[in-house]
């Protein structure tokens, strides 16, 4: 994955999200991973920020500001509290990827309430059928420039 | 003018002739024409054709047949402009007596001019004797539904997609015997091919076709998508744990595919989406298979002692498809994802970390099939919802025997999360086992829950319930 810095955003903003859906919709090796179908609610509790991705096919195709209701309505949501999300956002930018201990998958293995939840346990496994793609997605902030608020 | 008066009219074709008082004198032209009498019935049977109608047809064919000119009217000359036909191909079809307007339709309804070639040459072959007196075609008049033209959409063109019209149609009792596709015209006389399942509930998941298609679109390859050489030598007894944990995991994948394997040829093929996804999910598990196979031997170390089988043997003896559903696609399923979660957690470099993590996507698929599956055969079948019960009292109760005596896996599994066999670690991995018990039964029942057989928490084996009761509960049982 290539280190090409030209966006600045900050974290958490639906500028951040969208800076990333730009660069993975452009991304040929997103592509290649495959469709994904899924909507992922963001959750911060502690800010009180939510937002909702839609996957749809080969792109994402919406990043949008959401309520706690929406993001809760979606196939799963991405809880953590803010110091993690950032704790996860760094490690990538400081390793071009997620390493072994911050994949999504590892997070939410070491959350106790675990990091991707659902009120579906049919839609919840949407996290780990379409896992590689969120992993894309996120790994992907490693090539912006993220401010914290 | 052809000379048709030598020609005999089939009497079929005489009778409709007569009912809309179309001279025989005239169809014999039509005939002296080349065109076939089952044509000429077909014509004649449309609405508001008429004898003045028919003259004027017949009489400009002759005068094309004898050299006249082919004259393409203005407004099927724009449309085949607009479209890029060569105007020698739109005059080969009014050759052949096609009417200007339904060539206009056909080329906006987008049939390219070299389907459209290969068409008309076939046409003018039979027109000139060559093929008609070789071929019968009459399997061309088959009564399946035609003119389907399904478009891709941004996924590509899906096995969804083709659902249309009377394609869509998935009945709830498939009735044939053979290997005839859902939408085919059957013919009397084909031998049956010994399928047993011909009934939508007993099969049946809404997200098959879609499965099959991210199956497809998601494949990986464990040769060259896996950073093998991101692997170093580990501490004898982590890769000895790892090689007891992939030995396990091979031979549940064989398993699964032997299990799939066998319900595939019982299946009858009006629910192909199915069929479909279950070829893809063996072909997951022969990768399943692969992968932890190829983690096994490359690494320093080899694979381990085999598991003793009684829950291999509770899966495969089952009698029906649902109950090998249930079991395979939803309860071990739920176990294996919390193995890979396990895998995924010990992970020591970027290789078993992608193993696990891909894997996880391929047993997502097989819990999604199982889950969507019981939910529809719930919603047919309510009068026995107690059997599915009883497939996973049988199930649980073996799977409990089954890890009490694997003895292996578990110490692996204990190694491989506490990191290692000094004390301090046996009892950190013993912990963090217990956390991913709880963490795939509480996935489990959430799954069988999303299927709508929530109560099967209440009657979970006492193996399991300990790991969704609270702590201080489970210590007091």
């Amino acid at each position: 994955m290539t280190q090409e810095v030209k966006t600045k955003a900050t974290f958490p903003s639906v500028e951040w999200f969208n800076a990333i859906r730009q660069i993975v919709n452009d991304d040929p090796g997103y592509k290649h991973i495959g469709t994904c179908d899924a909507t992922v609610g963001i959750k911060i509790p502690d800010l009180q920020k939510y937002y909702l991705l839609t996957f749809e096919a080969f792109e994402v195709s919406d990043v949008r500001e959401a309520t706690e209701t929406e993001a809760e309505n979606a196939d799963f949501w991405l809880e953590l509290p803010y110091v993690k999300w950032k704790e996860m956002i760094e490690n990538i930018k400081a390793n071009g990827k997620a390493d072994l201990h911050h994949t999504l998958n590892t997070i939410d293995i070491e959350e106790p309430d675990d990091l991707a939840r659902s009120h579906d346990g049919y839609r919840r496994d949407a996290f780990y059928r379409f896992n590689q793609t969120f992993q894309y997605f996120f790994d992907a902030s490693a090539r912006i420039d993220t401010t914290f608020q | 003018m052809a000379d048709g008066t030598a020609l005999e009219v089939p009497a079929d074709l005489a009778q409709i002739a007569e009912e809309k008082g179309i001279p025989l004198d005239l169809v014999r032209r039509g005939l002296a024409l080349g065109f076939p009498a089952d044509a000429i019935k077909g014509q004649l049977g449309m609405p508001g054709v008429t004898a003045e109608a028919a003259e004027q047809f017949i009489s400009e064919q002759e005068r094309i047949r004898a050299g006249g000119e082919i004259t393409i009217p203005q407004e099927l000359l724009e449309v085949a402009q607009k479209h890029e036909w060569p105007e020698s191909l739109v005059k080969r079809a009014l050759a052949l007596g096609a009417a200007p307007d339904f060539v206009a339709k056909q080329i906006e309804a987008g049939i390219k001019p070299d389907q459209a070639e290969r068409f008309i040459a076939q046409q003018e072959a039979a027109r000139e004797g060559g093929l008609a007196q070789t071929l019968d075609l009459s399997w061309m008049k088959v009564p399946t539904e035609w003119g389907i033209r399904v478009r891709p959409g941004n996924r590509g063109l899906t096995v969804e997609m083709l659902n249309v019209g009377t394609y869509a149609d998935v009945p709830d009792h498939w009735p044939y015997q053979t290997e005839m596709p859902r939408g085919a015209y059957p013919i009397p006389g084909v031998a049956p091919m010994g399928y047993t399942i011909y009934e939508k509930a007993e099969l049946w998941a809404d997200n098959a076709g879609d499965l099959y298609e991210e199956a497809i679109q998601r494949r990986w390859k464990p040769a060259t998508d896996i950073p093998w050489t991101t692997m170093e030598p580990l501490p004898d007894e982590i890769e000895r744990a790892l090689g007891q944990l992939c030995t396990h995991l091979c031979e549940r994948a064989l398993l699964s595919g032997d299990i799939v394997g066998r319900w595939l040829p019982e299946m009858s093929y009006g629910y192909h989406e199915v069929k479909l996804y279950l070829s893809t999910a063996a072909f997951d598990y022969a990768r399943q298979f692969e992968v932890f196979r190829k983690r096994a031997m490359s690494n320093g170390g080899g694979l381990g002692l085999q598991s003793p089988g009684y829950f291999h043997r509770a899966i495969i003896d089952a009698r029906a498809w649902t109950e090998a559903s249930v079991v395979l696609n939803i309860f071990a399923a739920s176990h294996i994802m919390g193995l890979y979660e396990v895998g995924a957690y010990s992970a020591h470099n970027e290789a078993e970390s992608l193993i696990f993590r891909l894997g996880m996507q391929d047993v997502g698929r097989q819990l999604s099939y199982g889950v969507q599956h019981l939910r529809y055969f719930l919603s047919k079948r309510i009068e026995r919802r107690a059997e599915i019960h009883n497939y996973l009292n049988k199930a649980e109760a073996v799977f409990a025997f089954e890890e009490e005596k694997d003895v292996p896996l578990r110490e692996a599994l204990i190694i491989l999360l506490g990191g290692g066999t000094r004390n301090e670690q046996v009892a950190d991995g013993i912990a963090k086992l217990e956390y991913f018990n709880r963490r795939w039964v509480r996935a489990y029942l959430s799954r069988l829950a999303a299927a709508g057989f929530p109560e099967r928490r209440e009657k979970l084996h006492p193996s399991l319930k300990k790991y969704i009761e609270e702590p201080a509960a489970a210590a007091a049982a």
